[in-house]
């Protein structure tokens, strides 16, 4: 499938900062992670995507089009949601959400009925007709979510959706940013510093570090599918479990209740059954060692 | 046996499949957003109350001279009438507070809220929604500088008191609508460039009050210490659309000044400026970086 946006060595000055240099990725269908410390680029990546930014180097594309030429019909396809707060605050969410769908081209009666079909996936079905004012940081959010949406945009460009909430609210919205891609069949773009949200809901990942890209690709591929390693969780502490795989030939480290052994052959398997079944001990999970996202953003950093 | 045919009508949220309109769509709307905004439709009761009196006290003299017309005879009411380039004179006071809170009411809120982003992230362009808002601006302000002398007109039509001959209907009705607007848009001009300058509804609104009343104090000032031409006073905010009004009418005007040309220069040079100031401001701010 065609890639949704493709950056080629794009650079980006404001001033003498250097907001991004040779940035060179593709992001694919589905959700992709864009990550990076607070400064690395996001934001200014995700401006040029918009095309609200002309790139000092390299070029851009988006949905098979420049977004600096094309602008008003690449964004007719885009939906955004900014990092800081961006609604009015004396408006209610449906005439935000109705309204800025006629922004996008959406003809008044589609806009009314799908700003309340909207509201009402984000679970502001009963608050719509409130103020923006009135709402709680969450709700804010899910109202920004919604007019993201509200057009059905092929591509939705989300600037750290889960500022400011709570755990469960955070919970909620992730579950709400899969279902517009996995459900609703959006491509969306999550730009956040959290590694371990991003890599709960993305298929992918651009990382960004100074506005280098450091790695980008599939994450199930950037973690690499294989490490060799196999971590064994046990009921207790594992070190008289890694004495005993010595024993049996088997290279094994022990952490706390994990061991983590070296998978050599598939006779490795066999001999962690054994040395289970021998010892007595309760198994409570036996999983391939995967790096995690933290793992591949330190080591990108490192290659550096 | 029953038939069993139905449909499931399924709610939610559901995939567009409709019709998309274009950027004037997008202009279109906001337009339309921005009216609303200005005259305070969906908002609450104190949002409205000043556009409403400011309209009220633009109309209530032409509801009264129609009145007159209505109930005294014509001989008498000669002396009351006003011309129609003299009704300005009456309101002049409803189209400032007018201006005084329409620029800010348009412009500043969006940026304030930083709503600003979501525009530009829309199929609109810094200069297509000065447009809009411009569009809108002075569509709001042509409420007082156009429909008083038109409603004053088609009153005493009604009442037989009208112009003579079509065409002489036609003639008034011509000059009513080019001073309506020439006010309006030069009005438009001036309140936007000033609201484009801050995010704060009360700054733009002290700065353009200031602006109006300021420049007459300068322009007088100039024109009285340096023995400066009358034309010089067109650089009072006050004069230049008032001037070109009386021009309209075929009238002579209240200044000093022979060249209709140089009038229309100074409502086309302010109204020039303050588009040019907008625009200006609006290409180098930065919503997102």
């Amino acid at each position: 499938m065609a890639d949704v946006v493709r950056g080629t060595r794009l650079t980006k000055h404001w001033g003498s900062t250097t907001a991004l240099r040779d940035a060179t990725f593709a992001i694919g269908p589905g959700v992709t992670g864009l990550v990076g410390a607070n400064g690395a680029g996001k934001t200014t990546l995700l401006g040029m995507v918009l095309g609200l930014h002309r790139p000092d180097g390299g070029a851009i594309e988006v949905l098979g089009q420049d977004p600096v030429t094309f602008g008003p019909a690449v964004r007719a396809r885009v939906g955004y949601a900014p990092e800081h707060d961006a609604l009015p605050p004396d408006m209610s969410a449906q005439d935000v959400v109705r309204h800025l769908a006629e922004v996008h081209g959406l003809p008044r009666r589609a806009a009314t009925e799908r700003a309340s079909d909207v509201l009402f996936e984000v679970g502001l079905g009963e608050e719509r007709f409130r103020q923006v004012g009135t709402f709680s940081t969450g709700q804010r959010q899910r109202v920004k979510l919604a007019q993201a949406i509200a057009h059905d945009p092929d591509l939705v460009l989300l600037d750290e959706p889960t500022n400011g909430l709570d755990p469960v609210q955070r919970e909620e919205m992730l579950r709400l940013i899969r279902r517009i891609a996995h459900g609703l069949g959006m491509n969306v773009v999550l730009s956040s510093h959290l590694l371990e949200e991003v890599e709960r809901v993305s298929d992918a990942v651009v990382i960004l570090d100074g506005g280098r890209v450091v790695a980008s690709g599939r994450i199930s591929e950037l973690r690499g599918a294989d490490s060799g390693e196999l971590v064994v969780s046990i009921d207790g502490p594992a070190d008289e479990f890694v004495r005993a795989l010595h024993a049996a030939g088997v290279a094994a480290v022990a952490d706390g209740e994990r061991a983590v052994v070296a998978v050599e052959g598939p006779a490795v398997y066999d001999a962690v059954r054994d040395v289970l079944a021998d010892l007595g001990v309760p198994l409570r999970r036996m999983e391939p060692r995967v790096a995690s996202l933290e793992d591949v953003f330190l080591a990108a950093g490192d290659s550096r | 046996m029953t038939d069993l045919t139905g449909r499931i009508h399924e709610g939610g949220y559901r995939k567009y499949e409709g019709e998309r309109l274009g950027p004037s769509s997008a202009i279109a709307s906001v337009v339309r957003q921005t009216v609303q905004r200005v005259m305070g439709q969906r908002r609450p009761a104190r949002a409205k109350a000043l556009p409403y009196l400011s309209v009220l006290i633009a109309y209530l003299p032409a509801m009264v001279f129609v009145g007159v017309v209505a109930l005294i005879p014509r001989q008498v009411n000669d002396s009351f009438l006003p011309a129609y380039h003299d009704y300005y004179g009456f309101i002049a006071a409803a189209i400032v507070l007018f201006v005084v809170f329409t620029g800010p009411e348009a412009l500043c809120p969006d940026r304030r809220s930083k709503v600003l982003s979501l525009y530009l992230a829309a199929p609109l362009t810094r200069t297509t929604y000065l447009f809009a808002k411009a569009v809108a601006v002075a569509s709001v302000l042509t409420l007082v500088t156009l429909g008083p002398p038109l409603l004053l007109l088609i009153g005493r039509v009604a009442q037989g008191d009208g112009p003579d001959g079509l065409l002489g209907f036609l003639s008034v009705f011509a000059r009513i609508t080019a001073a309506g607007v020439t006010m309006a848009l030069f009005y438009t001009g001036i309140s936007m460039g000033i609201s484009s300058l801050t995010d704060r509804r009360a700054f733009a609104a002290g700065g353009t009050l200031l602006a109006i009343i300021g420049s007459t104090t300068v322009a007088a000032t100039f024109v009285a210490n340096f023995q400066l031409s009358e034309a010089f006073l067109l650089l009072n905010l006050n004069i230049p659309a008032n001037e070109m009004v009386q021009r309209i009418y075929g009238q002579p005007g209240f200044l000093d000044v022979e060249s209709t040309a140089l009038v229309a220069a100074a409502v086309i040079g302010w109204t020039a400026a303050g588009f040019g100031l907008a625009w200006w401001r609006y290409q180098t701010l930065r919503v997102t970086r």
